[in-house]
């Protein structure tokens, strides 16, 4: 099988030159240096450097297994609730490595949001579901939570289907809107970064292509890495591409130059359907 | 094995094979209908005895059965409300420091012990729970009673026997036997039941129900609290009921250390009787077509509502709380 992959290079300032992504206009918001990690004794991911530039869409593609979503636990320390999962090596963010033990892990986590596979509305209503997380970190009033809550529901385009029924059960939405909810919710936590973990795999095409678009506006004020396994998706929303192989970083670029030039030959193969 | 294609199924049907299918799919529906009907037949026959056995006592001394705290052979006076208390005070009792302990277990195990630790204690939760009562009653008249008597009331009457309103909490001879010490057992039986139930529903969330409340940044605490709790407020709340249940009717432990004794009291260490205890004791003693027999079948037909009540209760508590939840 072999696709055609659609290319955006609309807005983007690309210099002729083959320069690696780390020389992209944005600041990096987010470094990975010499990291390596071990589930127990088997050790997932060799010795990976990768540049989260700041206010852009990081895109990680790659088979199954290929350590992907592992990198995406390891930027919020999610990894940390599992006792035998450890990483080595240097995250930078904000100055500070953050796999140093002494990092508070809930104010990091509120840092860099997560969004995941499935949606995970709480079992609590639509209004709760966002401020919780607001909650966790911050004394509002409620007239200002009110606010917080009808912004962040008014950025992932809910507002206007659930602003009825802020207390009914968010459980009672559909996938797409409680996708939705669930990005609403990070976004209300005020986060740097957003980590989304394949986040349209449950979704149906319309829903999908309401996310990728909000992606689009999110990543004007937030730095965003998103796994996916559709390469398409990544070609419409990355700014840069990481392909992953088996633990290990194969290549990163422009999403241009990843989707038409790549430098490597498994990359060529992978983003040409030939395995995978 | 091969395996139709779907198209082929109907063709299928008439097969000679699938004969015996044909014939055995009624057969079967008639047996499960059986067992299923047959719940309802032990529960109706179950109720019917306890209700016929019990008439002559409910009909000789009218409503004033439930609220009569005399219990007197000699005089053939008998009132159902001693044992009736004993039975409530001792199993809420047995709730309020079980409850807490299971959850903190259980809390534990699922969210903060290492994996060796919490395969041990997990197993060894289980093994409490298979521990027959009989073992418990022992362990509690031999241990737990002279100890009460020893140690636990003297220092509680120490410590609130000047406080006006309460020493009649710890009034009374230090037995050893009585409510508290009731309580205490049942306590120590139910807990790991609730634990383990408690532990099964914490486990059987989704795993990334609860990366999302650590996504946000919530402490291990607050995913509890906030996600995990009611998420599974069902299950927590049918391990509650399931303990409570055994508290009410646990017989052979609570007759061990209970004392005996049909009275009604404000003293948490004086001895009292639960329905259970006191059937197990008088049933011996009462022949056949007394009215003391038949006082004991009405106090196991109350008994029965009880439970059925506290069921009902908290089948309506759960309706409540989803109605609140907004689902």
């Amino acid at each position: 099988m072999s696709i055609e992959v659609p290319v955006k290079t609309a807005g983007m300032t690309q210099p002729d030159t083959a320069a690696p992504a780390k020389e992209a206009p944005h600041p990096v918001a987010m470094q990975v240096k010499g990291l390596n990690f071990y589930y127990g004794t088997s050790h997932a991911l060799h010795d990976i450097s990768l540049d989260f530039p700041e206010r852009s869409v990081t895109g990680m593609i790659g088979p199954s297994g290929c350590g992907k979503s592992t990198l995406l636990r390891v930027l919020n320390r999610m990894y940390d609730l599992y006792p035998g999962q450890r990483a080595t090596g240097e995250v930078i963010f904000d100055k500070q490595n953050i796999l140093n033990s002494g990092v508070d892990l809930n104010v990091l986590r509120s840092r860099i949001g997560m969004v995941f596979q499935k949606p995970t509305p709480f079992p609590m209503s639509i209004y709760d579901n966002i401020a919780f997380g607001i909650r966790l970190h911050e004394r509002v009033s409620r007239s200002e939570m009110d606010g917080r809550v009808e912004d962040a529901l008014r950025r992932v385009a809910l507002w206007p289907e659930v602003q009825d029924r802020l207390s009914a059960s968010a459980t009672a939405l559909s996938g797409g809107q409680q996708q939705r909810l669930c990005i609403a919710r990070t976004i209300a936590v005020r986060p740097e970064v957003i980590l989304l973990d394949e986040p349209t795999s449950a979704l149906d095409p319309v829903s999908t292509a309401r996310i990728e678009e909000l992606l689009d506006e999110l990543k004007t004020e937030f730095t965003i890495a998103i796994v996916t396994h559709n390469m398409q998706q990544a070609a419409r929303c990355a700014d840069q591409v990481a392909f992953f192989y088996m633990g290990r970083l194969i290549e990163v670029d422009s999403t241009a130059r990843m989707f038409t030039t790549p430098r490597e030959q498994q990359t060529q193969d992978y983003i040409t359907g030939r395995f995978g | 094995m091969e395996i139709p294609a779907r198209q082929s199924l109907p063709a299928m049907k008439k097969a000679p094979s699938h004969q015996g299918g044909q014939k055995g799919d009624p057969a079967f529906r008639l047996l499960v209908t059986a067992t299923g009907v047959g719940v309802l037949v032990v529960l109706g026959a179950i109720i019917a005895v306890m209700v016929s056995g019990g008439w002559k006592a409910f009909s000789t001394f009218g409503p004033g059965f439930l609220v009569s705290a005399v219990w007197n052979p000699v005089t053939q006076h008998f009132g159902a409300a001693a044992p009736v208390f004993g039975t409530v005070i001792s199993s809420a009792l047995a709730l309020l420091v079980a409850v807490p302990l299971a959850f903190g277990t259980a809390f534990w195990l699922t969210a903060l012990a290492p994996p060796s630790a919490a395969a041990v204690i997990g197993m060894a939760v289980q093994l409490l729970a298979a521990v027959p009562s009989i073992i418990f009653g022992m362990w509690g008249f031999f241990v737990v009673v002279p100890v009460v008597a020893h140690y636990v009331q003297p220092a509680a009457r120490q410590l609130l026997g000047h406080v006006p309103g309460l020493s009649a909490l710890v009034a009374g001879a230090p037995f050893g036997t009585g409510l508290f010490t009731a309580a205490l057992i049942l306590a120590v039986m139910i807990t790991p039941s609730i634990t383990a139930v408690m532990r099964d529903v914490f486990l059987s969330m989704p795993t990334v129900l609860r990366e999302s409340g650590y996504g946000l940044g919530a402490t291990r605490w607050e995913v509890m609290r906030h996600v995990v709790l009611p998420w599974s407020r069902q299950g927590v709340v049918g391990g509650i009921v399931l303990g409570m249940g055994r508290a009410m009717g646990e017989t052979m432990a609570v007759t061990f250390v209970i004392g005996d004794s049909n009275h009604i009291g404000w003293s948490l260490f004086a001895p009292a009787n639960t329905i259970a205890s006191l059937i197990a004791l008088e049933f011996p003693e009462s022949p056949a077509g007394s009215l003391k027999l038949a006082a004991l079948m009405a106090l196991g037909a109350i008994l029965m509502a009880i439970s059925f009540v506290t069921l009902w209760f908290s089948r309506w508590l759960l309706a409540r709380g989803e109605q609140a939840a907004g689902r």
